[in-house]
């Protein structure tokens, strides 16, 4: 009987321990519109106040690129009650730490507080949102600033620009098709008044979401929400209408300079669907697969046995709208972008012919469970999430479930997926080279 | 019922009354409360307790394994604990190394383990094998003669890299100083002392100190508490009860008066200046908060005094900090330390004592004090997320005698430090009147002020000691230069050894290719210099640029990795001096090239010319060929040194070239062997655009 009673008690722990992650939050729209979403998690005296607009590269207008990524600057420039120059000083003496990031989908902002700093980190956001300063002298600042970000981070850095030239190559209609960046030519030439015209069109409450996350009281919580962020007056409805591209069905060939680089790359792409597919998602497992770590077989083979390469790499840019598949590689010595490619798309030929190994496909999951995992391991982690699968994804609780879909893909799965869009005819080859060569 | 109907009109009243008045900036909320979650503990027959902090949150769990043993003198084998500690983990009596590696790759975990324990953490599925591994390699360590042999290699080429090192000289006079060199805090490991230890030690010190009487085991994550105990139960009973031996050590005291303790090093670009004095502070004293802000004011970042003072006003250092220690067994340090500029060493030992002194005699303002805590609070408060903050909280808890509730009420107890505590902490525990201020340096260039210092009117006293803390005699840098040698003397040799001046001024160009190899990878190197200041340096991975360096005479521009920079002021000027192929003819009747002393070069004396304030040539005093350049580099104000060693003269054309250039940079070390020297030919002025 005893004995009986361990086992079950065993088994018991057993479906226990496999059980799903718990994190738990509660969400709800303001009058204005804005989505709020809120996790308590009292572990650490830590919160994390964050608002995401549905805003980024892909809103811009064609003739004005790079202004999502320009309002991620402006945007700290001041408010109403918070003078120009103070944002950071308020963060640092209140003991907290801050920053904003854009992609081409939307606009980040964050704060992280000891959580007797919650208030702040809210009234700071609300400010934010109601009433921010933007001004002539605030504009030619942060031009100067993203003109000095563009030369450092895009122009100066080696294959800075590959991005770039594969979303210009890939995309012929929808708005994917220019750099986050932008244009400095486009934001030199925008007037005051396109800024405060972008700003009244995009950053409104029923184009964001709120996270409120950590060491909180839900209904005190609740309460500062609606006091900061209830007066907000509701702005127009955005709507999103972007052109569809049309399929791929012989490979583009592209080449592209960068005066930077010495070592040639080449790079495939491969335009997939959206990251809220479970396509997207067992690509980014093929990803893995092919070059994830030093076990991975494109980086064994090319890098680690044959040595024709000095890198190489499978990445798979997920968007809410279309994807990037890309395999890039620099070959070593006297290698040819040809040679590389051919191993490359050897590899690709045999995930679309066998089955991969049961082990590598058990080391795969395990790889994705600990990256999921370790994702949620920070309450500003968490609060990127919550928001991210909220906008991007239309269900906060991929925070929990989205590991369930990854869980699911099968062998079957992982080469259905690479014969449906790693086909050669559907991909588009670009040369980056060195800029040197082709002027002499 | 009644309750919440009340609670729900009392917050619709709430929001109805309250407006928020957004002109102001919100005041902070009172100090959070730390919630740790309470670890339930049990304990083995053999000793080991075991703390289980259940956290659903995230599949996943972490082990660590901590043994809490009193300090332990290693003697004259130490390093026998370290070679222990790396032992460990390299599979196990049951497994394989290799298999355990890639067995713990697959899972997506890690394991990590010390001469004091392990760490490890995996996904909560994985837990009981990632604890079973680490139990197997934990108590039944695979201790070979080959791993011991690769082990030990490994430390004695650290020891070695770690020789001329300047920050690990200081680091390790500071302990010496402060605990003495028997007691297990100040002792330090040498290569004799590696080389006293065998396999056997290392067995021995694994069955003396790796016992389960002072061991924790901490286990956080998505585990259940019944669970665990029955999987540590069946893992870690095997582990053979036994307590470690104890020891008694002599009590160490400080210094009688403040005094100046000086290592000289002529290597030394920086010196490294500690302020120092042991203390007894433990976590559970009453004094430990106080003392914690006390110390966050003046050197606890950068936004304290010390910073402020010797960095942002004076521009002495890159940082200046200080820290205190608390340790349960032994006295600990209060230490205050910057690595300075050698020109200001006596300034910068000043503005140290003016800081320590001043936070002693004035109170602190309350700004400083609500931006200390504030700071505090905020890093205490970051830092909780980690799993490995938590599991060390709740073993100080259990190791330090702490109340339950420290962490608990630790933010109320940062904010009820008061100005009057700080002062009070500081006086006690940092001891401005019992200080040994610890300066390593080039003593040539900082000794002469460094004794004029004057603390309060009186002149501090400088004391002198050797590399290993023993004391020593005052350098003397006169007697070391026989009368009849001079800087232009030592050029003179030199340039007769490679083979005379005539035939060094028929050199118009000379191009040499050399080779390296560096982790696996191939290094090519082309020198190209002309007698009329050009000069083309190319240093090429497979085929593919790396660094290039170009200088025609007038303009000069570097290329790294793709990114062109164009040189000018100080740069350029380096790059001019040393673009001919022999600088040294030019040295001959430069007044400002000097001869600083004989140094020892790899083992063999040298004398030491000054070229500029940036470089300094060696010339061995037997041969009179150059064994060495030294330049000094100055980036974000940190200096570095740069040496090229020069090894292997051949003969090309009639002159002596040495075939080997090894450069290094800090720790790292590059050997280019020449492959190939051209006089004459081989250069043509397009290489110099």
């Amino acid at each position: 009987m005893k004995k009986q009673l361990t086992l079950f008690a065993s088994a018991a722990i057993l479906s226990f321990t496999a059980g799903a992650q718990q994190v738990t939050f509660e969400e709800y729209d303001l009058d204005n519109g804005l989505h709020v979403i809120l996790h308590q998690d009292n572990t650490a005296p830590v919160v994390t106040t964050s608002v995401m607009y549905h805003v980024g590269a892909k809103d811009e207008d064609p003739e004005r690129t790079g202004f999502a990524h320009f309002f991620e600057h402006l945007l700290f420039e001041g408010t109403e009650n918070i003078e120009r120059g103070e944002w950071f000083k308020i963060v640092t003496a209140n003991g907290g730490s801050n920053n904003a990031n854009t992609t081409d989908d939307r606009t980040y902002y964050f704060e992280v507080f000891p959580s007797n700093n919650l208030e702040l980190g809210l009234w700071m956001e609300s400010e934010r949102m109601l009433h921010p300063i933007i001004n002539q002298i605030g504009v030619d600042t942060q031009n100067e600033v993203v003109k000095e970000e563009k030369r450092l981070r895009v122009d100066n850095q080696p294959y800075g620009n590959i991005l770039a030239e594969v979303k210009k190559n890939i995309f012929k209609k929808h708005p994917y098709r220019w750099a986050t960046i932008g244009s400095l030519d486009h934001l030199d030439a925008a007037t005051l008044d396109e800024f405060l015209a972008f700003n009244k069109k995009f950053y409104v409450p029923n184009n964001a979401v709120l996270v409120v996350a950590g060491d909180i009281d839900i209904a005190k919580t609740k309460k500062m929400v609606k006091d900061y962020f209830g007066p907000i007056p509701r702005g127009k409805e955005v709507t999103r209408n972007f052109p569809k591209e049309d399929p791929i069905t012989s490979q583009y060939e592209a080449k592209a300079y960068d005066p930077n680089i010495q070592i040639p790359a080449i790079i495939a792409c491969y335009r997939t669907p959206s990251f809220k597919t479970r396509d997207a998602r067992v690509l980014d497992m093929i990803s893995s697969y092919l070059s994830q770590g030093n076990s991975s077989k494109l980086y064994k083979k090319i890098v680690d046995e044959k040595k024709m390469a000095l890198a190489v790499q499978a990445v798979n840019l997920s968007q809410e709208d279309y994807g990037v598949y890309a395999l890039f590689a620099l070959p070593l010595g006297s290698n040819s972008l040809k040679d590389i490619l051919k191993e490359m798309d050897d590899e690709i030929v045999k995930i679309q012919t066998e089955l991969i190994s049961e082990k590598d496909y058990q080391k795969l999951q395990n790889q994705f469970e600990n990256q999921f995992v370790n994702s949620n391991s920070s309450i500003s982690g968490i609060a990127n999430s919550l928001a991210r699968y909220h906008m991007l994804y239309g269900d906060t609780n991929l925070i929990n479930s989205e590991i369930d879909i990854y869980r699911s893909i099968t062998r079957e799965d992982i080469k259905e997926v690479a014969n449906k869009y790693l086909k050669p005819n559907q991909r588009l080859l670009l040369e980056y080279l060195p800029k040197e060569k082709t002027e002499k | 019922m009644k309750k919440i109907i009340f609670s729900l009109l009392l917050i619709s009243a709430f929001t109805l009354n309250a407006q928020v008045d957004r002109s102001k900036q919100p005041k902070p909320g009172p100090a959070p409360e730390i919630n740790l979650g309470t670890p339930k503990t049990f304990e083995l027959g053999n000793g080991l307790k075991v703390l289980v902090v259940e956290n659903h949150k995230l599949p996943r769990v972490s082990y660590s394994l901590t043994i809490d043993n009193p300090p332990i003198a290693e003697g004259d084998k130490a390093g026998v604990a370290a070679l222990t500690g790396s032992m460990i983990g390299k599979g196990s009596k049951n497994i394989e190394k290799d298999a355990f590696n890639e067995e713990v790759d697959y899972l997506g975990a890690f394991i990590n383990f010390g001469s004091g324990g392990a760490f490890a953490g995996s996904l909560s599925k994985y837990g009981d094998r990632v604890l079973e591994l680490m139990a197997d390699a934990a108590i039944n360590p695979n201790f070979t003669q080959e791993e011991f042999d690769k082990e030990k290699a490994i430390l004695l080429d650290n020891l070695k890299s770690g020789e001329k090192s300047v920050p690990a000289v200081a680091g390790r006079v500071r302990n010496v100083l402060a605990y003495g060199k028997n007691h297990p805090k100040g002792e330090f490991t040498t290569k004799e002392t590696v080389n006293n230890v065998n396999l056997q030690d290392v067995k021995d010190f694994y069955r003396n100190y790796f016992v389960p009487a002072n061991a924790y085991l901490v286990v956080i994550g998505d585990v259940d508490f019944d669970h665990v105990q029955e999987q540590v139960k069946k893992n870690f009973s095997s582990w053979t009860k036994a307590v470690p031996p104890s020891y008694s050590y002599s009590k160490p005291s400080n210094a009688q008066y403040t005094q100046i303790n000086f290592v000289d090093m002529p290597n030394a670009v920086q010196s490294e200046v500690a302020v120092q004095n042991i203390i007894n502070l433990e976590m559970k004293d009453e004094d430990y908060f106080p003392a914690l802000i006390a110390n966050k004011i003046l050197g606890g970042g950068a936004e304290a005094r010390l910073f402020l003072n010797l960095r942002e006003d004076k521009g002495y250092t890159y940082g200046a900090y200080s820290g205190i220690g608390t340790d349960k067994n032994a006295p600990s340090t209060f230490r205050a330390t910057a690595s300075v500029r050698n020109m200001v060493t006596d300034s910068a030992v000043v503005a140290f004592l003016d800081e320590i002194n001043r936070i002693g005699v004035e109170p602190v303002s309350d700004e400083d004090l609500r931006n200390a805590k504030a700071k505090y609070v905020g890093d205490f408060v970051l830092a909780l997320e980690r799993p490995q903050t938590i599991a060390s909280y709740a073993l100080n808890i259990e190791t330090e005698g702490l109340p339950k509730d420290f962490y608990k009420n630790y933010l109320s107890n940062i904010n009820a430090v008061t100005k009057e505590d700080v002062q009070r902490a500081a006086k006690k525990y940092f001891q401005i009147n019992n200080a040994r201020i610890v300066v390593v340096g080039k003593g040539k260039e900082v000794l002469e002020n460094l004794e004029k210092v004057k603390f309060n009117g009186k002149k501090i006293p400088v004391m002198y000691y050797d590399k290993y803390g023993a004391k020593a005699e005052k350098p003397n840098y006169e007697a070391a230069l026989p009368a009849d040698v001079s800087a232009k003397s030592v050029i003179q040799k030199y340039i007769t050894a490679v083979g005379g001046e005539s035939k060094l001024k028929a050199v118009n160009s000379v191009f040499i290719t050399a080779e390296a190899s560096t982790q696996g990878l191939v290094l090519n190197l082309e020198l190209k210099t002309t007698s009329s200041n050009k000069f083309a340096m190319d240093m090429k991975m497979a085929g593919n640029s790396l660094v290039k360096q170009v200088y025609d005479g007038e303009k000069g521009y570097v290329v790294q990795q793709g990114q062109r920079q164009d040189l000018s002021g100080e740069q350029l000027g380096d790059l001019k001096e040393q673009s001919v192929p022999f600088p040294e003819l030019n040295y001959l009747n430069d007044a400002n090239v000097t001869l600083e002393g004989v140094e020892d070069v790899e083992g063999k004396k040298a004398y030491a010319i000054k070229v500029t304030d940036k470089r300094t040539s060696y010339y061995d005093v037997e041969t009179g060929l150059k064994v060495k350049d030294v330049t000094k580099i100055e980036q974000a104000g940190q200096s570095f040194e740069q040496a090229v060693l020069y090894g292997d003269y051949k003969e090309v054309g009639g002159i002596q070239f040495p075939f080997i250039l090894s450069q290094s940079f800090g720790p790292q070390k590059v050997e280019f062997k020449v492959k190939n020297i051209k006089v004459n030919e081989g250069v043509s002025d397009e290489d110099f655009n």
